[in-house]
């Protein structure tokens, strides 16, 4: 801090980009007054990876394993997405099994994905008990993927035009006892998280959002369901084996951290109904149909459910060998600006849970943006946007 | 138990300096070890406060710009030997207490206090804006939990009819347990120790995930090391003060080790249980709650007697 200037009227608390309670850097400038927070900005952009012109330079199915490495904790819906959408282009149709297969790895990776949310919602506020024993039991699930898939992230379970694996009954059997032995597991927290005073002292009516706001906000995923707002692209747009295994919306009103809670919560229950649902009615055939390398011109939006929220995709194919164009837009982007809205007249405190309730992924969200006039219209090669890179941030 | 040491061995050795060190940082593992299995980890093995303490002393120690270095360097030897010094008035590991006069009480809990009010100023010494969070915190909170703590060990006192620790202790080996006759005031002096070394849920003068490490965050090396060391003999010193007063008195090491890691294992449970109380709801609480049940008792032993 340059200690000539003069004294600045305001008290700027800077969280991140390197910070204890950020997984990831991202940077949030806390403006306070004594411990109320008077203002709240946020500054992205410390992981951008280029993913997306990226795979440009990748053939149709290299692509896919690149943009499943978006994320490290919703790989899966990256590569559904994705999938989704270019066998939409191709005019292909995946098997029922396959599609019923991407949505159990998908039910799985929300259970993980919620799990570990609650134990760093959990860990922001101090209450490390509750974050180490969610963690325990996420471990559950990571084993059961792991048995499944063979890897603990990044599954890869997809294929254009399907699936890359079947589950057997031995499978099944893991996967039900894991579930049987969660379920009891997550009653548990829910009744912490609704009745332990000292969490309930932290999360009531901190950072509570009407259901209004939500939407002007444009929040997306469990954010926007605190609040009240039915969004979720299973029920709204359900997409692969989602419409023979329905899934029912969850919502709360309360708007507030509680709420959140509550909300993510509830949703294990209706993932564990929907994975055991799959399990007993399994449809029977084919893992995959075969597609060309080349996929024929147009234009797609593929839209999933991730467990943040709604992942958007959009594809462009020209009909050669690569991706023209792909855009990807993650939950995440959607719900920063209700962290910015609500932050302001809560204690500094309340920030890193704030900040966690919208269960943030930043890496995810990064992106370039440049301004392009119409006089300076141009198209970057990956030797220019990596050369820009490493300008920026020497 | 009573034997008598010369001075110098009861400073450098017994019960002073050297054992105060390696009782404290055996403390801080078992509290350590205790919280972990509480959550459902490992823990640290035995030796880990002892490596964490000789790592920091051997590493460069940065002065950070704008800070006086007097004050900087001197604190954490301020905070040591505060908690050092409140240590001999105590009975040290069921020892009578080195030394020992009318009104010893009120001058240990204010050495003890010494470590807090240095860690707060520590902060303030520095221009980090968490460290300037931290210790604001550290002091709002330090005048929050010290009136009831006071009042909570008045009580065995008032009972005793002695401000001196060394009378106080004899009388409560000769009596029923203070924890069975004078509950609330046990409990107030045992949240109020947590208090008074920051233990989780009272820790918000450096949680971790909002102000990095507090009014400690500017410290590595050497004054780190101090202030670390300084808090594991005050936490001996505040157990044995509380075993001493509550449960009956210490007559002997092994009466000392059962009560002391008793308590330590009700205080890491205690830890364990809740979520971080913002300092906000921390003062709320003393003075509300902590203040009121803490002079209830104090009135009710001054009209009994």
């Amino acid at each position: 801090m340059d200690t000539q200037q003069e004294p600045r009227k305001t008290f700027v608390v800077p969280i991140g980009p390197q910070h204890p309670a950020l997984k990831e850097p991202g940077h949030f400038e806390i403006t306070v007054d004594g411990e109320i927070v008077t203002a709240a900005t946020v500054r992205l952009g410390y992981v951008h990876r280029g993913i997306e012109k990226g795979v440009e330079q990748q053939n149709w199915t290299q692509a896919m394993y690149m943009l499943e490495r978006i994320c490290g904790i919703c790989s899966h819906v990256h590569a559904t997405a994705y999938a989704l959408g270019v066998e939409a282009l191709a005019g292909v149709q995946a098997p029922p099994r396959a599609q019923a297969i991407r949505v159990l790895v998908a039910e799985l990776e929300r259970v993980h994905s919620h799990l570990l949310w609650l134990g760093v919602a959990a860990h922001e506020g101090g209450f490390d008990t509750l974050f180490m024993y969610s963690w325990r039991d996420r471990e559950m699930i990571m084993d059961v993927l792991e048995g499944l898939t063979g890897n603990r992230v990044n599954y890869s379970c997809n294929v254009l035009g399907g699936v890359k694996f079947d589950v057997d009954d031995t499978h099944a059997d893991a996967i039900r006892r894991a579930i049987d032995f969660l379920e009891p597991r997550t009653h548990h927290y829910l009744k912490v998280v609704t009745t332990d005073e000292t969490l309930i002292g932290r999360t009531r009516n901190v950072g509570t959002m009407t259901s209004l706001e939500a939407e002007t906000l444009g929040t997306v995923g469990p954010t926007a369901r605190a609040s009240g707002v039915p969004r979720d692209i299973r029920v709204d747009a359900p997409y692969a084996a989602y419409p023979d295994f329905p899934v029912k919306t969850i919502t709360a009103t309360a708007g507030d951290l509680e709420a959140k809670f509550v909300v993510r919560i509830q949703e294990l229950f209706e993932s564990y109904r929907v994975i055991r649902e799959i399990l007993d009615k399994l449809p029977a055939g084919d893992l995959a149909v075969r597609m060309k390398p080349r996929i024929p011109p147009g234009e797609t939006v593929s839209r999933v459910e991730a467990p943040r929220g709604e992942l958007f995709y959009f594809l462009k194919s020209a009909g050669g060998l690569n991706p023209d164009r792909v855009k990807v837009r993650t939950p995440s982007l959607c719900n920063w600006g209700s962290v910015l809205a609500t932050a302001p007249g809560h204690k500094l405190a309340d920030v890193p849970m704030l900040i966690a309730g919208i269960d943030p992924c930043f890496s995810c969200n990064d992106r370039l943006v440049t301004v392009r006039r119409r006089s300076t219209a141009e198209t970057w090669t990956w030797a220019k946007l990596r050369q820009y890179g490493i300008e920026y941030y020497r | 138990m009573n034997i008598e040491l010369p001075p110098l061995v009861a400073l450098l050795f017994f019960p002073g300096g050297l054992f105060l060190l390696s009782a404290g940082t055996v403390y801080e593992w078992a509290d350590r070890k205790l919280v972990a299995r509480f959550q459902n980890r490992i823990g640290p093995r035995w030796f880990q406060p002892v490596a964490d303490v000789v790592k920091l002393l051997a590493k460069e120690e940065i002065v950070p710009d704008g800070v006086n270095p007097v004050l900087f360097h001197g604190l954490p030897v301020v905070a040591l030997v505060g908690t050092l010094t409140a240590a001999l008035y105590v009975p040290m590991a069921g020892m009578a207490p080195s030394y020992s006069f009318t009104g010893d009480l009120i001058v240990t809990l204010y050495l003890l206090s010494l470590m807090t009010l240095s860690m707060g100023l520590a902060g303030a010494n520095t221009l980090d804006r968490f460290s300037l969070i931290g210790a604001t915190r550290a002091l709002t909170q330090l005048f929050s939990y010290e009136a009831p703590f006071l009042m909570a060990l008045l009580g065995p006192a008032i009972a005793a009819g002695s401000w001196q620790i060394s009378h106080v202790d004899a009388y409560a080996q000769g009596h029923w347990w203070m924890v069975l006759t004078q509950p609330v005031g046990f409990l107030v002096a045992l949240v109020g120790l947590m208090g008074k070394l920051e233990l989780p849920p009272f820790d918000s003068p450096e949680a971790e995930t909002e102000i990095v490490a507090g009014p400690m965050t500017e410290y590595s090396g050497r004054g780190w090391a101090l202030f670390r060391i300084g808090r594991d003999v005050e936490l001996l010193v505040g157990l044995t003060l509380m075993a001493a007063f509550y449960l009956g008195g210490l007559a002997n090491p092994i009466e000392f080790v059962l009560k002391t890691g008793g308590l330590l294992l009700v205080t890491a449970a205690l830890q364990s249980l809740f979520c971080r109380l913002r300092i906000d709801q921390t003062v709320g609480m003393w003075w509300r709650i902590g203040i009121l049940l803490a002079l209830a008792q104090l009135f009710l032993l001054a009209f009994m007697r």
